[in-house]
């Protein structure tokens, strides 16, 4: 039953993930999905069908924009940069994420550990 | 390398996203896959560990799962790839529409150059259409005119070329009335009646039409102002004289006059209460010329002429055509066999007035254009056609100068491509260009093309302007202006699109701008434009000098009669309310006065003006009754005074003419002609045998036979007629000729003097020269032939601004060969016949084909030609010698240019 609940976790906080990691600068796919796994110490990952159908479903929002990037030499990317309306939306999330955290820990006592 | 795309679309294949945003996905993730593979593989792992590793990734569910909920999908039939989708085809349009606007405000000379271009093929597409569409598609503006049927009288027997066209009577009209079920509404109308409208102490003509109460219902019409009849305003012979007048005749006859309703005027000398004027743009259901107002049928006596008086109780005067309107769902073929019927009944219980005799149908429509309605169709398709032809060249033209621009644009295409532009793309891109510019082209066009068309109606005979009907522009000809631009924007936009996408990326990339020229194959197509041009212009020259010299032709026609020195008034006693012994008088005198008078060879009367008369069936000839009625002989009537020969010229062959001896009491007489005499009495002398007119009880002998002459029109195959004296014949309205021995106009003074001696109270307002009558009867034909003319010139303007285009643009691009020239020694006169030569062999190329073109059309048309043969040597050779001429200017200027040019210069800039 564990890696349901392992998703569901993953799910619920992947967006604010995305939206973090591009906050102060624009990132490609690859880059954002490398950073979650090194920040995360390994323990979260994104894999390819997993990454990109959250990134289009962000773009669909109108949180994130994408925008192909070509740099001499290389192979043109995607850039996805975080739009006034995700900026607002991150504000938002973490702030309940906050209170999320704080609500468990004081509920199982984890504050004080 | 793994090939990531291949394995991304078999994994995305069927999850049925737009075609451009899965290349895009398949591209990024490609992307992503790649570097993690490289990734793999710089930390040690083995390649094939690496790309399961890599591939893996792919295999979890979301993608399939996810994927279509967040990107744009399909529903309707699969997109080959490439193609763009529906979601970003408007936004891609939009860009592309800036885009082309952009291109097209970088460049003001090119864009003005083609887009008066385009908008001169448009405009006079425009023009023609518009008058197509007034006349042919949509000549009775009324309500649903396809459900409008016209009945008229025809020969039960007849073949169909041998059918006339006759009005019914007014009492086989109320039976079809009373007994057809096919129709919701039947109403009836006579034929226009010229009549004297007298206004105060003011006299003038005027047209009216009598109809029969529902006549406007019937059409679907609604009264400007007032009302229209009632049924009791029409049900009492000469009860209540009423009438309905025109918008048209109110704005131009009245003044606009507001107090026009209940308003007292005279007609024929009977009064008349205005109580109504019908709705804007209706001048009754002729094509052309109509009625300035309507009066109920029941006032039949008071303004038909004298034959046609008995109207209302007449079964054998057949004054009133049927129009009706068919039950929903009725078709005409039921409704003609429906009324048939009732015709085969009719004429049983009526055989002395309906022997023979049936009723034929036709859509309102084609009944409107009455008798010019052929002529008007195929005039108009001829010009339809040659207007095609000038916007072909237009367009081509165009095509030209855009393959000139696309070398010039040859770097910019090239990045676009290199930067990743795909070939359909351009394409669009540039497609969207020229689209755009036919839109400039077909707005500006389609004003010039109605202010031409307004020009051109502004020649119709200026007399009755509240008759003509007026030019029509709907919503018909802006659909036709803007599907025709947008046609032509994709055909001149096509060819040069293809052929500049086509780009090597590469080599152009490496060109030096300034280089760039054009590929022999690039230059090829323009040249095939170009002959092609001038092919086509040279064979609109052909046609336009062949109908111009059918024009001049038929003006030296000799019509049968004498025109030179010919005056005609049209007098009408009758409608100023003269009775028939005053105006037997009135005839008498003024014949003998004007006799009398100085410069006046003779004068005569007779009831037929040239070239307006028409046939008539119904002549019986003495032992051949069985023809009778059913197998119409049909011949055109005319009543003459004495001297009427002789005043006219036409020549006696047989017997004699008609004297004072010729009373009512004497034996009823007739002249014939021998178009007459040879048809019917083949190997016989005509002279002593016995012929019966319609509507006469007894036979009449022949006592003359005179030479045929154009009744009809000028020109026309030969037709019977037959001569009436007036004494045995009696006619309140006839024309007066008068021979005149010097210039007819030199007369009118003196002549309208005289006759106003003879009575001052009668109106003499139509004065015409036998030169007029002949030019009158040419109205419309030089119409056609001016407006081809016109269009001729044009198509010759266009050619040769797209050759010196042509040239000059060469010459630009080769100013570097030219200076090598100059400068290894080549004089100018060498440079100079070296481009007039180029030019000039093209022109040759296109003059032979267009001769060949025009030689087979001229075949086409040759039936449409007077006293000209389709190979007449002066067309050809003219026209020939003139666009050589106007060629070679073309040519000339461009190689004067390149004559100057200074070889240092032209050298320093390479």
């Amino acid at each position: 039953m564990g890696v349901p609940l392992e998703q569901e976790w993953k799910k619920g906080s992947a967006e604010m993930l995305i939206l973090a990691l591009i906050e102060d600068q624009p990132r490609h796919g690859y880059e954002i999905g490398k950073l979650i796994e090194r920040r995360s110490g390994g323990c979260l990952r994104f894999h390819v069908a997993s990454l990109y159908p959250l990134l289009y479903r962000l773009e669909n929002r109108g949180w994130i924009q994408g925008r192909w990037v070509e740099k001499a030499s290389q192979r043109r990317r995607r850039y996805y940069r975080l739009t006034p309306s995700g900026q607002k939306v991150l504000a938002q999330q973490r702030r309940s994420w906050q209170e999320f955290v704080e609500a468990v820990s004081r509920v199982t006592g984890l504050e004080n550990a | 390398m793994p090939d990531w795309k291949k394995e991304l679309r078999k994994r995305l294949r069927g999850l049925k996203i737009a075609p451009e945003r899965e290349a895009e996905i398949i591209d990024e993730m490609t992307g992503h896959l790649e570097d993690r593979y490289q990734e793999l593989i710089a930390d040690g792992v083995e390649p094939g560990d690496a790309y399961k590793s890599a591939i893996e990734e792919l295999s979890y569910t979301d993608l399939v799962e996810e994927l279509p909920k967040v990107v744009p999908v399909n529903h309707g039939p699969a997109i080959p790839i490439g193609a763009a989708s529906s979601a970003s085809l408007f936004e891609d349009l939009w860009r592309d529409v800036r885009y082309a606007g952009r291109m097209l405000r970088k460049s003001p000379g090119f864009t003005v150059v083609a887009v008066l271009t385009l908008a001169l093929g448009i405009g006079a597409n425009t023009a023609v259409f518009t008058i197509l569409n007034t006349f042919l598609f949509n000549p009775v503006p009324v309500v649903d005119a396809a459900s409008l049927a016209a009945i008229n009288t025809t020969q039960s027997k007849a073949s169909k070329e041998q059918t006339v066209l006759r009005p019914v009577s007014f009492l086989n009209l109320r039976n079809y009335q009373n007994q057809s079920h096919v129709f919701s509404s039947l109403a009836g109308y006579s034929e226009l009646l010229s009549l004297t409208m007298q206004d105060g102490s003011e006299s003038q003509r005027v047209f009216g039409q009598l109809v029969t109460e529902n006549y406007f219902d019937t059409l679907g019409l609604k009264p400007a102002l007032g009302r229209f009849f009632t049924p009791d305003e029409d049900a009492t012979p000469g009860a209540r004289p009423v009438a309905v007048i025109g918008y048209s005749a109110w704005r131009i006859r009245f003044g606009g006059a507001a107090d026009i309703l209940g308003k007292s005027i005279e007609l024929n000398n009977h009064p008349f209460v205005i109580v109504g004027v019908v709705q804007k743009g209706f001048k009754g259901i002729t094509a052309i010329f109509g009625p300035d107002m309507w009066i109920p049928s029941m006032m039949a006596a008071e303004l038909l002429p004298p034959p046609q008086q008995k109207a209302l109780e007449d079964r054998a005067v057949l004054a009133f055509t049927g129009v009706g309107r068919l039950k929903p769902g009725g078709s005409l073929p039921q409704a003609q066999a429906d009324l048939r019927a009732i015709a085969a009944a009719l004429e049983n219980e009526y055989p002395s007035a309906n022997e023979g005799q049936t009723v034929t149908l036709q859509p309102l429509a084609e009944a409107a254009l009455g008798t010019q309605g052929p002529g008007l169709k195929i005039g108009s398709m001829m010009l339809m056609a040659v207007v095609g032809l000038v916007l072909l060249l237009a367009c081509s033209n165009v095509a030209n100068l855009l393959l000139a621009r696309a070398s010039a644009r040859r770097q910019e295409i090239a990045v676009r491509m290199a930067l990743g532009a795909g070939r359909r793309r351009l394409v669009r891109q540039l497609l969207t260009e020229s689209v755009m510019l036919g839109f400039l082209g077909g707005i500006c066009g389609f004003f010039a093309g109605f202010a031409g068309c307004q020009v051109l109606w502004s020649f119709k005979p200026a007399e009755y302007p509240a008759n003509f009907a007026d030019l029509r522009l709907n919503w018909n000809v802006f659909v036709f202006s803007l599907i025709i631009s947008i046609v032509t924007g994709l055909i001149f936009g096509i060819l040069p699109a293809l052929r500049t996408s086509r780009t090597p990326v590469a080599e152009t990339l490496k060109e030096d701008a300034r280089t760039a020229g054009r590929s022999l194959r690039r230059i090829g197509l323009a040249n095939a434009l170009l002959a092609g041009q001038v092919a086509v212009s040279l064979t609109l020259l052909v046609v336009s000098a062949l109908f111009l010299r059918s024009v001049e032709y038929q003006y030296t026609i000799d019509p049968g009669f004498q025109t030179k020195h010919l005056a005609a008034f049209m007098l009408y006693p009758g409608q100023q309310g003269y009775d028939r012994q005053r105006i037997e008088q009135y005839f008498k005198e003024v014949r003998e006065r004007l006799d009398r008078l100085p410069g006046v060879s003779s004068a005569s009367w007779a009831s037929n003006l040239p070239f307006w008369a028409q046939a008539q069936s119904g002549v019986t000839i003495e032992g051949q009754e069985q023809r009778k009625k059913s197998e119409a002989i049909s011949t055109v009537v005319n009543t003459i005074e004495l001297g009427f020969f002789e005043t006219m010229n036409i020549p006696l062959l047989e017997g004699r003419t008609f004297t004072e001896d010729d009373r009512a009491e004497a034996e009823p007489v007739v002249i014939v002609n021998d178009n007459m005499a040879a048809r019917y009495w083949p190997n016989q002398n005509a002279i002593g045998q016995r012929i019966q007119l319609p509507n006469e009880k007894s036979f009449r002998r022949i006592v003359g036979i005179v030479k045929t002459t154009d009744y009809g029109s000028l020109g026309e195959p030969p037709q019977a007629c037959v001569y009436l004296p007036f004494r045995q014949k009696y006619t309140d309205s006839m024309v007066l000729y008068v021979k005149t021995q010097g210039e007819p106009e030199q007369m009118f003074s003196t002549l309208q003097s005289e006759l106003r001696n003879i009575d001052a109270a009668l109106l003499i307002e139509d004065v015409r020269t036998g030169n007029k009558l002949i030019a009158q009867a040419l109205w419309g034909t030089k119409i056609g032939v001016s407006l081809l003319g016109v269009f001729g010139l044009l198509a010759l303007g266009l050619a040769s601004v797209g050759l010196y285009g042509l040239l000059a643009y060469n010459v630009n691009q080769r100013r570097r060969e030219i200076g090598v020239r100059m400068a290894m020694g080549a004089g100018q006169a060498r440079v100079l016949q070296l481009i007039i030569r180029e030019g000039m062999t093209l022109v040759i190329g296109g003059v032979c084909i267009g001769l060949v073109m025009s030689l087979a059309l001229g075949r086409m048309i040759s039936r449409f030609l007077y006293g000209v043969s389709s190979y007449d040597a002066v067309s050809l050779v003219g026209a020939t010698a003139v666009l050589l001429v106007v060629s070679a200017v073309a040519c000339y200027l461009p190689a004067r240019n390149a004559s100057r040019v200074d070889p240092i210069i032209a050298l320093r800039q390479s």
